[in-house]
């Protein structure tokens, strides 16, 4: 018999109890169960006392003693709401000028970041649709030579097919092998640039659908050719082309096997004709086959669902030792091969047909976060400043039986409300902005942002979760202030949501100042690389390129006779390659200052006598090409940054060295002055020239300013007399050259667009608030004016807080946008030293355009008349 | 009106209630029943069958004071009122009468 006065019924079950019973009801029940419960401990034990009260509480759950709260006070919700909404309303129409900006700038943020968030997210999507995508491997190569590596992204065309025959793990691969070819049909020629051979197997791995023919045997025999849709269109209009011939390179034997889909823009294959590799390995060079050294295949591999790809990898090393019998590995180089998985392929260094950068992908990527940060701020920051007007609402609402959770549902409403309004607005933005991005971007990035819907459920996240923060700032603070001290006046925004919108502002700023330093930065860059000497000239340079036409580079001097007798022709010569164009590189040796033969791989253009005259290449060392020796079509001239490879220290040490590259041997006679024969981007590579038309394609004419139009038909009819077989296919060389740097220039251009954008709402939300404190302070100026304040006192005293925060915001901004450019930079070879004023320039910009934004109200302000600031108490 | 007719169980809580007099509340005539009669019966019952008598106008109710015995809570007592006395002697009429209307050879018990 134990009985302690501290044992209670079971906590759990009273509380249901008090939850579910009726109020009226509760006292006698729970009255007797507790004087039953305390019965029950005199005899029996604890628990079982409590089992018996848990079931007493639940015997009462029956429909008479469950409390009616719905019925008890019928409230009209749909009137509750229409007064929310009207009340709502009648605030934006109020304050149209901070409704208006609250919404656009939300608005113009989101629409911003919409658009780089497609953007990046097709930058992301290069060849992902391949449903195999996850397993297809590109195969690349490292070639090493005691001078330097070279990483390429083609390998030769044993490589995968043996690694097919050999590993279990490879299901299947595919080679490519680009080419431009002179295509015919009937009359027509065209010079088709962008035509591959690729391996029978091209439509298994990959997902390109063929409008006509069978994606099995479509690519299988030689000389079967695959048109895009469009290809198939510019050859055959609209006819047929199933079964058709065409004369490819003089030979009409190949037939079109079949039409396939357009290739979409975010593929990195950019093909319009393929032809069926077999034509290549079975008919025309069998013996490429077993070459193991001829790189120029780009060579993928698809790996069954298990294979691990390192495992894959690791086993290439002994592949190659099997079949070549250290054939390949002579000498000094030394070939290294690598998977690289499909997805990797469009950002690869190792370069593709179209490469983006992941870099660009990443600063857009922050770039669009800032700017929907810098929106979101504002929306935040004005929603919480004008809430304190709200103060008497709230009070009033109280007053007349509001409870609290209704006060927090109606500003989170209101708020939600005005965000997805934003959202709203951003989509037809974005909608009408997506011409003028995809010109921006330079490709169709979204026909419409109807597309894709897959960006839809994380911005309506984005918009609500940006409403309710908005909002519930407001709506925990002012429902918790008590309506006798709103209504009574003693009411005052509090210190903490000073120091939080202060905080917001500091940021704000802070990120315009590194978007201005960033923006300031990559233009000094664009400009310094287009300013950057290049070391031969390229304005009023006419490039007429011919392929390597073999019956042209037969009569390679009569043609450069008849170029040269138009007058507007101040000068021509020929050459394999120009300046930014593509070159090839040759296996060389070279003797080095110890007297070895060392080789390497180095890039090799052959010229004419002309060549280095015409582009005024300056000679550091020796003498140039000259028809007085003879013995010069066994000679060598060499840039700078050869000699320096060697290990010779000046220049003039690497002449009357030996060399042997491509079957000739002899001296090298001179050192070229280093020029920028590839792009700015690029480091200069050591560079050889050899003298001869073997590989000539291109002829570069310098031609006259006057009239250039009439000089480029003059010339096109003369070329049509001389080679009717080939069209006449020509460019200025400044414009190609200046090609390369699209890529950047767009980047740039983004850049600036965006941040302008970003610095833009970053103002207006200044704008807004600047406005807002100074209405509150309305009654203080007038005070101030009156007894004696000065205009520009009352000015200093408005602008000096948001000149501190700029100031803070400086001090912030300055270290990370340093780190960051300085990352950015790292990428070119050619860079700018950081320029130290960029930062004071930033600074000095955004503390000017702060200033310019607060003056614009703070003067307003202070020249404004007392009396009529006063009067109105 | 729907049902002024006294089941079984309310008229043994309305009897109870006018045993008890002035202290009949729920427990005190759950624990009178159950003494009297040796029934078990659950508290939630008796409340249902006090709130259904005072439904149908039997019973009157008032809340009596707070005791610590009850955990501070309130009791509600009941007391009779007069459409419930009549309700009672009705039934208890009515019983008369069956009995009375039982013929004398049942109680003298003949073999059948």
């Amino acid at each position: 018999m134990h009985q302690s006065p501290n044992h209670k019924p079971p906590h759990l079950a009273t509380r249901f109890l008090r939850w579910y019973c009726h109020p009226d009801l509760l006292d006698e029940v729970e009255g007797d169960l507790y004087e039953l419960f305390q019965r029950r401990l005199e005899t029996q034990s604890l628990w079982k006392a409590k089992a018996f009260y848990w079931f007493n509480v639940l015997m009462f759950l029956h429909p008479d003693y469950i409390q009616r709260r719905k019925n008890c006070y019928p409230i009209n919700h749909t009137a509750m709401f229409r007064n929310y909404f009207k009340v709502a309303t009648r605030n934006i129409l109020k304050h149209k000028f901070y409704a208006v900006i609250n919404v656009l700038g939300l608005a113009i943020g989101m629409s911003c970041c919409l658009l780089i968030y497609l953007y990046v997210q097709h930058e992301l999507s290069y060849d992902s649709f391949h449903t195999k995508a996850d397993r297809i491997y590109r195969v690349v190569t490292d070639i090493k030579t005691p001078t330097e590596t070279i990483n390429i992204g083609v390998t030769s065309a044993p490589m995968a097919a043996y690694m097919k025959q050999d590993f279990p793990e490879v299901e299947d691969m595919v080679r490519l092998d680009g080419a431009g070819f002179l295509i015919q049909k009937g009359e027509k020629t065209f010079q088709e640039d962008k035509a591959m051979m690729a391996d029978s197997t091209f439509f298994k791995m990959f997902n390109f659908d063929l409008l006509q023919g069978n994606p099995q045997t479509a690519l299988k025999a030689p000389f079967s050719i695959v048109l895009t849709e469009d290809a198939a269109k510019q050859y055959f209009g609209e006819e047929d082309p199933m079964g058709q011939r065409l004369d490819i390179e003089g030979d009409d034997d190949y037939t079109v096997t079949g039409v396939m889909e357009n290739i979409p823009e975010n593929s990195n294959f950019t093909f319009n004709v393929l032809l069926s590799l077999s034509t290549r390995l079975e008919k025309l060079t069998p013996d490429r086959n077993e070459q193991w050294g001829n790189f120029g295949y780009e060579s993928y591999v698809l790996l069954s669902e298990q294979a691990d790809p390192l495992s894959v990898e690791n086993k290439l090393p002994d592949l190659l030792a099997k079949y070549t019998d250290n054939e390949v590995e002579d000498g000094d180089m030394k070939f290294h091969l690598f998977l690289e998985p499909l997805s990797n392929v469009y950002f690869s260094e190792r370069g593709a047909p179209k490469t983006g950068s992941l870099t660009n992908i990443k600063i857009f990527s922050i770039i669009g976060a800032f700017i929907l940060l810098i929106a979101c701020i504002n929306f935040m920051n004005l929603a919480t400043a004008r809430a304190t007007e709200r103060a008497k609402e709230v009070g009033i609402r109280k007053v007349v039986g509001a409870v609290r959770r209704q006060l927090i549902g109606q500003f989170l409403c209101e708020s939600l409300l005005l965000s997805l309004l934003a959202f709203i607005i951003a989509l037809l933005f974005s909608q009408l902005l997506v011409p003028a991005f995809n010109q921006l971007a330079g490709k169709v990035v979204t026909t419409s942002i109807l597309q894709h819907t897959y960006y839809l459920p994380l911005f309506l996240a984005i918009a609500s979760g940006v409403g309710l923060l908005a909002g519930l700032y407001p709506a925990l603070v002012l429902s918790r202030f008590k309506s006798v001290s709103i209504l009574k006046g003693r009411f005052s925004s509090s210190q903490r949501g000073v120091l939080l919108r202060k905080a917001l502002v500091t940021t704000q700023f802070a990120i315009s100042i590194i978007l201005i330093a960033g923006t300031a930065v990559v233009y000094t860059q664009l400009n310094y690389m287009r300013n950057q000497t290049l070391g031969f000239k390229k304005d009023q340079m006419l490039v007429i390129d011919f392929q390597r036409d073999d019956t042209i580079q037969e009569k390679i001097e009569t043609f450069k006779q008849q170029l040269g007798t138009y007058p507007s022709v101040q000068s021509l010569s020929f050459s394999s390659s120009v300046p930014g164009q593509t070159n090839s590189g040759a296996f060389s040796e070279i003797e080095n200052p110890a007297g070895d033969m060392q080789a390497s791989n180095v890039n090799l253009f052959y010229v004419d006598h002309d060549f280095l005259s015409q582009y005024e290449m300056k000679l550091v060392a020796g003498r140039a090409f000259s028809r007085n020796f003879v013995t010069d079509t066994s000679a060598l001239i060499v840039n700078e940054a050869l000699a320096k490879s060697y290990g010779y220290a000046a220049p003039e040490d690497i002449i009357g060295k030996r060399f042997s590259q491509f079957g000739v041997e002899g001296e090298i006679i001179g050192v070229v002055k280093d020029y920028h024969f590839k792009s700015l981007q690029q480091e200069i590579e050591p560079l050889t020239i050899q003298l001869g038309p073997t590989f000539a394609r291109f002829f570069s004419l310098s031609i006259s300013v006057d009239n250039i139009p009439a000089t480029i038909a003059a010339l096109e009819a003369q070329w049509q007399t001389l080679a009717p077989q080939r069209p006449f296919n020509c460019f200025f060389l400044d414009e190609a050259f200046d090609q390369n740097y699209r890529a950047e220039e767009r980047f740039g251009r983004l850049f600036i667009y965006f941040g302008g954008v970003a610095i833009f709402i970053a103002c207006i939300g200044l704008l807004g608030l600047i406005s807002y404190t100074i209405m509150q302070r309305t009654k203080e100026i007038g005070v101030r004016k009156v007894l004696g304040a000065t205009e520009s006192s009352i000015v200093w005293l408005l602008s000096k807080d948001f000149l501190m925060l700029v100031l803070i915001a400086f001090v912030i901004a300055t270290p990370i946008a340093w780190y960051a450019l300085q990352q950015w930079l790292e990428n070119f070879a050619y860079r700018v030293p950081m320029p130290w004023w960029i930062f004071a320039l930033a600074g000095l910009l955004a503390t000017f355009i702060a200033m310019l934004t607060v003056s614009f109200q703070s003067i307003k302000a202070a020249l404004a008349n007392p009396v009529d600031s006063l009067r109105n108490e | 009106m729907k049902g002024t007719h006294l089941g079984e169980f309310e008229e043994l809580v309305l009897l109870t209630v006018g045993i008890l007099y002035d202290d009949a509340y729920g427990l005190g005539i759950t624990d009178e029943i159950e003494q009297r009669t040796g029934r078990t019966v659950t508290v939630s019952s008796v409340h249902k069958a006090l709130m259904r008598l005072e439904q149908k106008g039997f019973l009157h109710s008032y809340m009596g004071g707070a005791t610590e015995e009850r955990g501070g809570r309130k009791k509600r007592l009941f007391t009779i009122t007069n459409s419930g006395k009549e309700a009672l002697r009705e039934a208890r009429a009515l019983r008369n009468e069956l009995w009375q209307a039982i013929p004398k050879v049942v109680w003298d018990g003949g073999n059948i």
